[in-house]
């Protein structure tokens, strides 16, 4: 029952059209179908994207097409879920953003992406996020990683203080942190204490794995 | 007055309906959706003037007749004149003056792969750069964008600071947590004029500092460089057509508030456009579409009268190589031919990220190369040479022992200084060189021999003195932490500072 509908959801986001994947959702909604598994389907196809992007046989403009097309999915299907009382397995939570100042989404989405692809429930808190806003994401999804991006020298420092608000809030300890974009390198990562470093999208989901202690 | 002439009649990439197309497009853009200014002050006097503006939105919108007014009132070239009045250029017409391209860091030159910039290197990198004839004046950076020792909100003001202690070109500054204060201060105590910066972020968007730096520099009387920086694909749409408009409107949004902050102010608009490379994200600098792109802006600003600077010709190779070659050669080829005012071309090595002097040394050669092609063919009875063909003959007649060869073919001929031109014996027999150990014999000669004209014993105090005020400034904002005082004030003991 109602299968055709979760093929089309996939179908939606495989050809990246936005209105198509809500639609879908708020039909799943409204036919009481089981949200994680809608969930699922949209996590298989954002994965095939992401496969196909690794291949070298699709581009940037096809995997932030097809997020996008997810994005739109997700929030009926996450309030959804809550509203059945249901728990969503992935392999962590992870809240990711570019820092206050800074402006650049491109590497940020494709990181968020391949990380959804990869298995992990992510949250994208955007662009020029706070350390407030950062302390909240994090508390608020109980995320096992933050994952940082800066593009620009004068906004890498930024990184920093993000992690030094966590330690003044006590929680630096219960989550990884890994960092990432065009102003980082490994030595900056170390001296600012995060966990992680990689400087490729893929790279940042093997990271994201060897953080939680999971195999690939 | 340097810079390269163009004698020829500037190649034409749009036809006359197309650029009327992309000038209505742009005219649409600036009135319909109009354009971002985080800057009550900048809000309020577009307000005055004509524009509709949202402020809760920070939005602006441009009527055509002001847009008209002000591209009318922007002078269609201007001096720019240099520490040595030798040096000093005129910017805009049918000249082209090239500039270094820097890099955020430089490059270990035997591997080809990136580390910071000492402080030496940094006075090294401009003494060089000062010894090429073909670096017209110099862009921001040193030509490196850090420093070693030097804390980051310093290096912008440390960078002009050497630029004026080792050059007497005319020299360009950007904007960092208010560095063009300080930069100002600078010129204004040596007694220098600089060309100041004001970036946009687009699509559309002009941030507060960006704005700051446009009031300082007009206010100042100085020249402003309005630059633009859309990504094709990404920040602009993908087809050449449509980021033309787009970045048009950007341009002009901030062409049109330096004429109403001070009329007549001197503007080089800058056109710095590049694709996404839909694999990685980074801006794909090599590409041929921008040679197009900067073909269609200045065609389109020519039709203006406002000086424009092309998209900075950075290669996507890793050293200088068969691709790093091609991609800058078709660069300053077309700027020089489809008639840019600007290019920073010398030096970069691999995007912004590195530069070299011995990629510059290969630039020069290169820049040479497209100055001859534009001076173009000189045609007259001396140089048609029919009498002399007439005394000269057939064989066993030739041309090498006459007097018109002595004079003529030097002036003909461009000769560059690190290629290789030898004989298949001599190169084996010298060691199979490249152009690469060329540049690299003559980066040493420049390093050995030239002396860039100091400053004054007052003018260097002055800049002393300006660097001191930012420093305490920036201590004062707690952008200095005291550890990184500590060893900026220790390199600053060096015997041979400033230089090393």
């Amino acid at each position: 029952m109602g299968t055709e509908v979760l093929e089309e959801l996939s179908k939606a986001i495989t050809i990246y059209d936005r209105g198509e994947t809500e639609r879908c959702a708020r039909e799943l909604v409204q036919r009481k179908m089981d949200p994680l598994k809608a969930l699922d389907v949209m996590t298989e196809a954002i994965r095939q994207v992401g496969d196909g992007f690794g291949r070298g046989e699709l581009w940037l403009p096809d995997l932030v097409g097809a997020a996008a097309a997810m994005e739109a999915a997700t929030p009926i299907i996450e309030e959804e879920i809550k509203r059945v009382g249901a728990t969503r397995e992935s392999l962590g939570s992870i809240v990711i953003g570019t820092v206050f100042g800074d402006i650049h989404t491109i590497g940020k989405t494709m990181v968020a992406t391949l990380l959804t692809a990869g298995g992990f429930a992510v949250v994208d808190l955007g662009i020029n996020v706070t350390a407030e806003s950062f302390l909240e994401g994090i508390t608020e999804h109980h995320a096992d990683i933050l994952a940082m991006s800066a593009l620009m020298t004068t906004t890498a420092p930024e990184q920093r203080k993000v992690i030094e608000t966590l330690e003044r809030e006590g929680l630096r300890d219960k989550i990884k942190i890994m960092v990432g974009g065009g102003a980082i390198t490994e030595e900056f990562a170390k001296s600012i204490g995060a966990d992680g470093y990689d400087p490729t999208a893929p790279g940042a989901v093997a990271l994201a794995m060897r953080l939680m202690g999971k195999k690939q | 007055m340097k810079g390269f002439t163009r004698k020829l009649k500037p190649l034409e990439v749009l036809a006359e309906e197309e650029i009327e197309a992309i000038h209505r497009g742009t005219l649409e853009v600036l009135w319909v959706t109009g354009v971002r200014m985080e800057h009550k002050r900048a809000l309020q006097l577009l307000e005055k003037n004509g524009c509709k503006v949202d402020y809760d939105e920070m939005r602006v919108r441009f009527p055509q007749g002001l847009v008209e007014e002000c591209l009318r009132k922007a002078p269609s070239n201007f001096h720019a004149p240099a520490r040595d009045p030798k040096n000093s250029l005129m910017i805009g017409g049918n000249t082209l003056c090239l500039a270094v391209a820097p890099g955020q860091q430089t490059v270990d030159p035997d591997t080809w792969e990136p580390r910071p910039a000492t402080r030496k290197e940094n006075y090294d990198g401009v003494s060089i750069l000062d010894a090429l004839p073909t670096v017209h004046f110099f862009s921001p950076y040193t030509p490196y964008f850090g420093f070693e020792h030097v804390p980051p909100c310093m290096a912008m003001l440390e960078s002009l600071a050497a630029r004026i202690r080792n050059s007497t070109k005319f020299q360009c500054v950007g904007f960092s947590n208010d560095s063009e204060i300080f930069a100002i201060k600078m010129a204004q105590a040596v007694g220098i004029e600089i060309l100041g910066t004001c970036a946009i972020a687009p699509p559309l968007s002009y941030y507060k500092d960006a704005v700051e730096s446009a009031f300082r520099f007009a206010e100042a009387g100085l020249p402003l460089r309005i630059i633009g920086g859309q990504v094709m694909g990404g920040t602009a749409p993908a087809t050449i057509a449509g980021a033309v408009v787009i970045n048009n409107a950007e341009v002009i949004a901030g062409l049109v508030l330096a004429q109403l902050i001070k009329p007549g102010t001197r503007v080089l608009v800058k056109d710095f456009s590049a694709s996404v490379n839909m694999r990685s994200g980074a801006p794909a600098f090599g590409g041929i579409e921008i040679c197009m792109h900067n073909a269609a802006s200045n065609q389109i600003f020519q039709r203006y009268g406002v000086p424009l600077d092309d998209t900075t010709a950075y290669p996507n190779a890793k050293m200088p190589d068969y691709q790093s070659s091609y991609e800058k050669a078709f660069r300053v080829l077309v700027a020089g031919l489809s008639g840019a005012n600007t290019l920073l071309y010398h030096g970069s090595v691999h995007g912004e990220l590195t530069h070299h002097p011995i990629q510059a040394i290969l630039d020069d050669d290169s820049a040479g190369m497209v100055g001859r092609f534009m001076e173009g063919i000189a045609v007259d009875d001396e140089t048609l040479a029919v009498d002399l063909i007439h005394e000269v003959g057939p064989i066993p007649g030739h041309f090498l022992d006459k007097a018109h060869t002595r004079k003529w073919w030097k002036l003909e001929q461009f000769l560059p200084k690190a290629a290789d031109r030898l004989t298949y014996p001599e190169w084996m027999s010298t060691g199979k060189k490249t152009c690469l150990e060329y540049a690299r014999e003559r980066m040493d000669e420049i390093l050995a021999s030239h002396r860039p004209t100091p400053l004054t014993s007052n003018q260097e105090k002055e800049v002393e003195r300006v660097l001191e005020e930012a420093r305490k400034y920036y201590k004062e904002k707690d952008l200095i932490t005291e550890e990184e005082m500590t060893v900026y004030r220790k390199a600053m003991q060096s015997p041979n500072y400033p230089y090393e």
